[in-house]
């Protein structure tokens, strides 16, 4: 979609606003020689346009949370001076006592607030204006322009894959007791009946004899089949309580591929709480209209999943503000009696009650990037206990990254990092201090000694592998 | 008329046939055979073989365990629009002010999510200290038995309703009364005066329990209508008078924080408590010497040490050992001076004027007792009260506003208010529960749980404290003050009226800007300017009348003394669970109140004096001027004999009131008993009204009562049935002052009152040449087990209690178990040793036998220990909190088969519920026996439906989500607060600093008022636990079992007066 693709880009370009603001104040304002409207470069009018513009407008006539700008060189009512200045101080333009400005300070202002004024040149104008009358054909780039592919789109796919393993296991173990409860029956019967009926031996007899005679066959069929038998119960038993894959279905369909690679907004951006808290946190909605109050649609479904985040907080796309309880827009923000149902969802990283648990302690004291434990994010839709063979495969891409064997989410991998994970003893006050009182004691020095042998100190020398670390 | 109809079962009958009559001969008729069973030939063609069952069966169970192995599908729901100061995970705290009519102190509560959990001490920038009933008061605000609407004439209604029927029945022609307990709030004093300016209404204040004779003898002494502030932290000398001021009278929150000071021996001198009581009391088991003594005694006893002091008024006549206790107070009040202090605890005029003589002639008025101008704590008037009911009764009240009180049930003439209460035109409560007051008013209009409300309390200081809302209001309840203003015709929020009544001026538009409200919020009080007082002069009034009068106070056979015990107080919380199942700290008894008792009485009306799980208590008949209670007897070491002592505080709800699902009595089997007309059975019995109104005040004593065997058994539920510690002098070592200072410079393991034990070694240890007895060596040297590399490496938890500041009063016991989702397990389990209890105090009392006297007497050694096993007649009493002491060689560790039970390198004996598969072998190796098993799935199982709070679904939001709530089938037991440990830690390594002392504390050190639990790391040499225990006075329990444990206790010092 055309607006869905300027809007998207909107992050990504905001990061070069600094350096557009640095360049469009060194440039000295030149005069107009020729017609704002059709001399500009479209494409420097674009990248323009997206730095400064996109936040707010759209090139069509749909409003984002200002009017769009389609057909605009048809109806701006005033000088072409006017519109400069209009946009680099829209204030000092209504100043001047214009009437079209006048005009549009009544329509808008009321609603949408002042425009910010703009560091851009006339001939920033000039180019944006160019841009905004000939857009490109951007649909046509949507596909082939992006990096993140959606490699672990869960939303198509059934359940967890635990679920299709339970269901064979139950198959098979159905198949096996009702065939030998069925023959069991029936050999009941024919033994009833054999005194009647000698002539002709019970089929589980004849079955016997021809499996004595082919007793090598059968022995080596039957160890095979035991021992595959061992073997798929082994793993399949092994799997209870591991997550890994986990990818639970979610209310809303969100993708992280296009918030996390797409837009590049930061994990802690959403789940903030990570630094701060043991929980990284699903983010509040308000946290969610931090962005989507502006950005309407997604580009896979629409208005309708977007719609799901509006529908809990109140919130008017139309009209670009929220509802109070009573169903009344025109609020700027949240409003604390606006009964929405809450969104509901499941959550995918389970621990047991009985595991303690802090992110803080991980990624604020440890040091760890959340690649180390929840993989490439980037490449996900909704929520998935990334594999431990896939975090593995990011090593290259996130120099520090420790591999582990475990399955994620188990306690045989939390406890292999900690075995591994260094501490540095210079790296904080406290280390040092623990540190300090190694080496003031005699006991201790030996213990030091101890933890040094590797010439590292890891997580479990320093207490990492004891019970009441995590369980308590 | 009758016809006699005759039935038969059949026409055999009927006919009597031969075949029938043979039957009928026989009671059981003949059985078949089985061989004709079996030999049915139907039987062999049957579809279904037995094999063919069986494997179907098998099949079929499988089938459903396998099915059940689905993935489980958890929700988590964010928040829609965050509150900025709410971190999911991460705790906040406000300061705010606990005030419920007795207690007064400042508070921080802890919220999670919007949660109140926890309520500890503002240390800061408070005063006073939270006890039991303060602590455990934020399962209340949870109860799901509260109040959820304005209700009028029993029907849930709107406050629109509500306010228009108050207002009109307002518009009557009779008394109106607002009836409150002693208002502390400016704001609600102001509402009060609005409804008396717009409809008339007088304010009658009326105290569940009632101080006003105290209030009364400073009127006739100083002119001043006040309860007077004693300053003991002043005190060298502090005499009690059945004033029980460290557990339940007066401003006990304040009195023991201000004790404890001057009981630091380290100090070079401690103050010194006489205590005459009748009932075992907790003041009086810290006392340095406590005499016994019959309630109607107890004026003359301060008549007579007025005159030991002063020589004033005539002899008295008192017992030989009650001469001897009155002597030896007065003369350590001589000593004291102005620093000596009287606290007289009966309601009774005389009393109190003497006592306060007594302080004005030793000049104490000033210094360790102040008689303020201004009124604070207790202002109830128990002769309006009287005239009121009398009023009520009279038809000439036409309406009634209650309060903050509940007279229908503490009420001097309970049935009297009941009575008038119907007669007047109108009544409404603003009670949290529709309680015994409530429930017979006309509307019920509640208020907030003080969690959920703003509030400003004035006490003595020149400050206004201020309470602030932690949680939005559960349910559709209004704050008294806003209620009030809507019946004056003047409809404010209160909030704004509590702001406005500090500030006139104020407005919405200054909600935030106002600085100093703000900073008074944070810190919990707002700052006021109070000109000076003048000091209280004497007017001279006479005291003869008061002497004559404690002078022909006579006792009969028995006399009774009503008291509290610490965790009910009186009684407002009696559907608080918690506070249920904490033991009192002298009898240890749980979930039930009983008629204390002497020995010496007990036997000679032969009732049982051994109370154990499977030997109930003999239930007697107390009978005061034709009033009878029904109770079991305890037996109560200390207790006067001639004496009984009965809780008040119980029988709550006797009239089905719906107070709290914990309130009432259960079955085994967890379900509400129910006595003969289906009401619930109250826990205890309401002892309320049981005494005499002298003067028009309740006393709390009958001098002339009659005890009579009923021959019933009642069982309690008690968690310590041992008395003493029999001989075991490693368990507690106590010494007194004197002989504390004598060698109080000495080194840690040589004084002869803390000496280090040693353990004779088949070594020549001393180099004597021989090897024999005198060959020990130091029970810590001795090591069966590999060092645990604590010292010196990482952190080292510690703990040192200090046996001298701890006073039994159980702070610690309620914070611990709010802190750590601690199961309430009933009465039953109780009784049955199942208690959950991570933190016990036990109670020992002194023995008057020890093996000497026993070898004296030519007892055997069985026979001595027998002996040993009684407490005195009046014994010295210990109080030693008692919880896991994580022992660097720990019994349990060795024992557990699956290595649930480890210890950390941090010196913590850490337990993995998760691993445990509930051998008990811990338990049974345990010496000091504080590991609990979790019997029962008790958040979940019937028998705890009516009293666990984790099976309440509101009430369970007060378990903390920083512990697990454990389930079957595993031991647990104190973990040192890991979870706080643990965050102090992090805390530390977030700032990159070294943990800071004092960051890292638990619930139960924080909990303490005196101070006596010191905690933190002892690997840290600036910590103040180190230093501890480097004090001469620590000493560890059992140390000669060599178990190493990391918390220690130091010596109990006593400042016994020399004989």
């Amino acid at each position: 979609m055309f607006g869905f693709e300027s809007a998207k880009q909107v992050l990504p370009r905001l990061r070069g606003l600094a350096s557009v603001v640095a360049i469009a104040t060194l440039a000295l304002p030149t005069a107009l020689h020729a017609g704002i409207w059709d001399e500009g470069n479209i494409e420097n009018g674009q990248a323009l346009f997206n730095a400064n513009c996109a936040s707010c407008h759209l090139v069509s006539n749909e409003v984002l949370a200002a009017p769009g700008l389609a057909g605009i060189a048809d109806r701006w009512g005033s000088s072409e001076e006017i519109l400069v200045q209009w946009i680099q101080n829209p204030q000092a333009a209504a100043a001047t006592g214009d009437p079209y400005v006048k005009s549009l300070v009544d329509r808008y202002v009321g609603t949408y607030g002042w425009m910010t004024a703009q560091a851009v040149s006339a001939d920033d104008v000039k180019d944006i204006m160019a841009y905004v009358q000939n857009p490109p054909d951007v649909v046509a780039s949507a596909d082939t322009g992006t990096d993140c592919p959606t490699i672990y789109d869960a939303i198509e796919e059934e359940q967890s894959a635990n679920g299709t393993i339970w269901f064979l296991i139950l198959l098979t173990l159905f198949l096996i007791i009702a065939l030998s409860a069925a023959t069991v029956r029936k050999s009941l019967e024919k033994a009833a009946d054999a005194a009647a009926d000698s002539e002709d031996l019970p089929y589980g007899v004849r079955l016997q004899a021809w499996a004595w005679d082919n007793r090598t066959f059968v022995s080596i069929l039957g160890l095979f089949v035991t021992a595959y038998l061992v073997v798929i119960g082994y793993q399949a038993l092994m799997g209870v309580g591991v997550y890994q894959g986990y990818t639970p279905d979610q209310p809303v369909k969100f993708i992280h591929s296009v918030h996390v690679c797409e837009n590049e907004v930061d994990c802690q951006y959403c789940h903030h709480s990570a630094y701060e808290s043991k929980h990284a946190g699903i983010p509040s909605t308000n946290v969610c209209m931090n962005c989507h109050k502006a950005v309407k649609k997604g580009s896979r479904y629409g208005e309708v999943e977007i719609g799901k985040i509006y529908a809990a907080i109140g919130f008017d796309p139309e009209s670009g503000t929220y509802l109070d309880g009573e169903g009344k827009n025109g609020y700027q923000g949240p409003q604390d009696d606006f009964q929405g149902e809450p969104l509901k969802w499941n959550k995918v990283h389970n621990l047991p009650d009985h595991v303690f648990f802090s992110h803080q302690q991980h990624v604020v004291v440890g040091g760890l990037e959340c690649q180390n434990c929840h993989g490439d994010v980037g490449k996900y839709t909704v929520g998935r206990v990334a594999p431990v063979e896939e975090i593995n495969g990011l090593v290259d891409d996130f120099p520090g990254l420790i591999e582990l064997s475990k399955p994620t989410l188990t306690m045989g991998w939390c406890i292999e990092c900690h075995n591994k994970a260094e501490i540095s003893f210079a790296s904080s006050g406290y280390y040092e201090d623990i540190h300090d009182r190694l080496k003031d004691d005699l006991r201790g020095n030996e213990e030091l000694r101890r933890y040094m042998e590797d010439e590292k100190t890891t997580v479990k020398e320093l207490g990492g592998w004891e019970c009441s670390k995590c369980h308590y | 008329m009758a016809d006699n109809k005759i039935y038969w079962s059949g026409l055999e009958e009927l006919d009597r046939t031969p075949e029938f009559e043979r039957i009928e001969s026989q009671e059981f008729p003949a059985e078949r055979p089985v061989d004709t069973f079996l030999a049915d030939d139907r039987l062999q063609r049957a579809n279904t073989g037995r094999r063919d069952f069986l494997k179907f069966m098998g099949f079929s169970v499988t089938a459903a365990t396998l099915a059940a192995c689905e993935t489980p599908v958890v929700k988590s729901i964010p928040y829609t629009n965050k509150p900025e100061e709410i971190t999911p995970g991460v705790a906040n705290y406000y300061a705010s002010t606990y005030y419920d009519g007795h207690d007064f102190v400042n508070v921080l509560v802890k919220t999670r999510e919007g949660r109140p959990i926890f309520v500890k001490n503002n240390t800061e920038t408070g005063f006073g200290r939270v006890n039991a009933r303060v602590n455990a008061s934020v399962l209340g605000l949870y109860d799901s038995a509260r109040l959820q609407a304005p209700h009028l004439n029993g029907e849930a209604t709107t406050w629109g309703d509500l306010d228009a029927a108050v207002t009109k029945g307002l518009s009557g022609n009779g008394r109106k009364v607002l009836l409150t307990g002693t208002v502390m709030s400016p704001s609600m004093k102001r509402a009060a005066a609005a409804l008396a300016a717009s409809s008339g209404v007088e304010h009658i204040q009326c105290d569940a329990v009632s101080y006003n004779a105290a209030v009364e003898a400073m009127e006739m002494e100083f002119g001043r209508r006040v309860f007077p502030s004693y300053q003991l932290d002043q005190a060298e000398t502090v005499v009690s008078l059945n004033a029980d001021f460290l557990g339940t009278w007066g401003d006990t929150v304040w009195y023991t924080q201000q004790w404890a000071k001057t009981r630091r021996p380290e100090n070079g001198s401690m103050s010194r408590l006489h205590a005459f009581e009748s009932v075992m009391s907790l003041t009086g088991s810290n006392a340095d010497t406590r005499t016994r003594v019959k309630p109607s005694e107890q004026g003359r006893v301060a008549a007579a040490l007025l005159r030991e002091l002063t020589g004033q008024g005539a002899a008295v006549s008192l017992d030989e050992a009650v001469m001897a206790g009155v002597k030896a107070a007065a003369a350590d009040l001589k000593r004291a001076g102005a620093k000596g202090l009287v606290i007289a605890g009966d309601n009774d005029v005389a009393t109190q004027r003497i006592a306060s003589a007594i302080n004005r002639n030793l000049g104490a008025v000033g210094t360790t007792v102040k008689v303020n101008a201004t009124p604070s704590l207790y202002q109830g008037d128990d002769k309006a009260m009287a005239q009121l009911v009398a009023d009520m009764n009279a038809g000439r009240v036409s309406a009634l506003i209650v309060d903050g009180i509940n007279p229908a049930y503490h009420g001097a003439d309970a049935e009297g208010f009941k009575a008038g209460l119907e007669k007047v035109g109108f009544s409404v409560s603003t009670a949290l529960f529709a309680d015994e007051t409530a429930s017979r008013c006309t509307a019920m209009a509640p208020t907030h749980h003080w969690l959920e409300g703003w509030n400003d309390l004035q006490i003595d200081a020149p400050r206004i404290e201020l309470a602030q809302p932690t949680i939005q209001p559960l349910y559709n309840t209004r704050h008294t003050t806003e209620s009030l203003m809507a019946w004056a015709g003047q409809p404010v929020d209160a909030y704004t009226f509590l702001r406005q009544t500090h500030n006139a001026a104020y407005t919405a538009d200054a909600m935030y800007t106002d600085q100093d409200w703000n900073k008074g919020v944070h810190n919990g009080f707002l700052a006021v300017n109070v000109s000076e007082e003048a000091a209280p002069v004497h007017t001279g009034a006479d005291l003869g009348g008061a002497l004559r009068t404690v002078a022909a106070h006579k006792g009969g056979s028995f006399e009774l003394d009503l008291y509290r015990k610490v965790a009910i107080g009186d009684g407002q919380q009696a559907g608080n669970p918690m506070l249920q199942e904490t033991p009192d700290p002298i009898t240890k008894t749980t979930w039930d109140n009983y008629v204390t008792m002497a020995r010496v009485d007990m036997e000679a009306m032969g009732l049982n004096t051994y109370i154990a799980q499977e030997d109930p208590a003999s239930v007697v008949k107390v009978t005061v001027d034709g009033k009878s209670l029904e109770l079991p007897a305890f037996p109560q070491p200390g207790q006067t004999p001639g004496t009984v002592g009965i809780a008040l505080g119980y029988g709550r709800g006797a009239g089905n009131e719906a107070i709290g699902k914990a309130a009432y009595q259960v079955g085994e089997g967890g379900d509400h008993l129910a006595d003969a007309e289906g009401n619930l059975v109250p826990i205890g019995k309401n002892a309320f009204g049981l005494a005499p109104v002298v003067d028009g005040m309740p006393t709390r004593a009958a001098f002339d009562v009659s005890v009579e065997a009923t021959g019933g058994t009642y069982p309690l539920a008690c968690t310590q049935i041992q008395h003493t510690y029999m001989g075991r002098d490693s368990v507690v070592k106590e010494t007194t002052l004197d002989s504390y200072l004598a060698e109080a410079d000495v080194k840690r393991g040589d004084a002869t009152w803390n000496k280090t034990i040693g353990l004779n070694v088949h070594d020549d240890i001393n180099g004597d040449g021989e090897i024999n007895a005198l060959d020990k060596k130091a029970a810590g040297e001795f090591d069966l087990w590999h060092e645990h590399a604590v010292d010196g490496v990482g952190h080292r938890w510690g703990m040192a209690i200090d046996l001298t500041s701890c006073i039994g009063c159980s702070a610690c016991v309620t914070a611990c178990h709010i802190e750590n989702n601690v199961p309430v397990v009933g009465k039953d389990e109780v009784r049955r040793h199942r208690d959950m209890h991570w933190m016990r105090i036990d109670r020992f009392y002194a023995s008057d036998w020890d093996m000497e006297r026993g070898e004296e007497e030519g007892l055997g050694v069985i026979s001595t220990y027998g002996k040993m096993e009684e407490p005195g007649a009046n014994p010295q009493t210990v109080h030693m909190p008692m919880m896991c002491q994580h022992c660097n060689h720990a019994p349990c560790e060795t024992v557990c088969p699956v290595a649930a039970t480890t210890h950390s390198n941090e010196g913590v004996n850490q337990m993995t519920y998760n691993r445990c598969i509930g051998t008990r072998y811990c338990a049974n190796n345990c010496p000091f026996k504080v590991r609990r098993f979790n019997w029962f799935h008790y958040p979940g199982y019937d028998k705890f439906q009516n009293f666990n709070p984790a099976q309440d679904a509101i009430q369970r939001m007060v378990l903390n989500p920083d512990v697990v709530v454990r389930s079957r089938g595993v031991m647990e037991k104190c973990s040192l607060c890991v979870q706080r440990t643990q965050g102090a830690k992090l805390e530390a390594k977030k700032a990159g600093t070294p943990l800071e002392d004092g960051s890292a504390i638990t619930a139960c050190a924080e909990a303490c008022p005196t101070n006596a639990i010191t905690f933190g790391d002892l690997n840290d040499n600036s910590s103040e636990v180190r230093a501890t225990y480097d004090n001469n006075r620590t000493y560890h329990a059992l140390e000669e079992v060599g178990i190493q444990p990391n918390v220690a206790y130091l010596t109990k010092v006593r400042n016994t007066p020399k004989a």
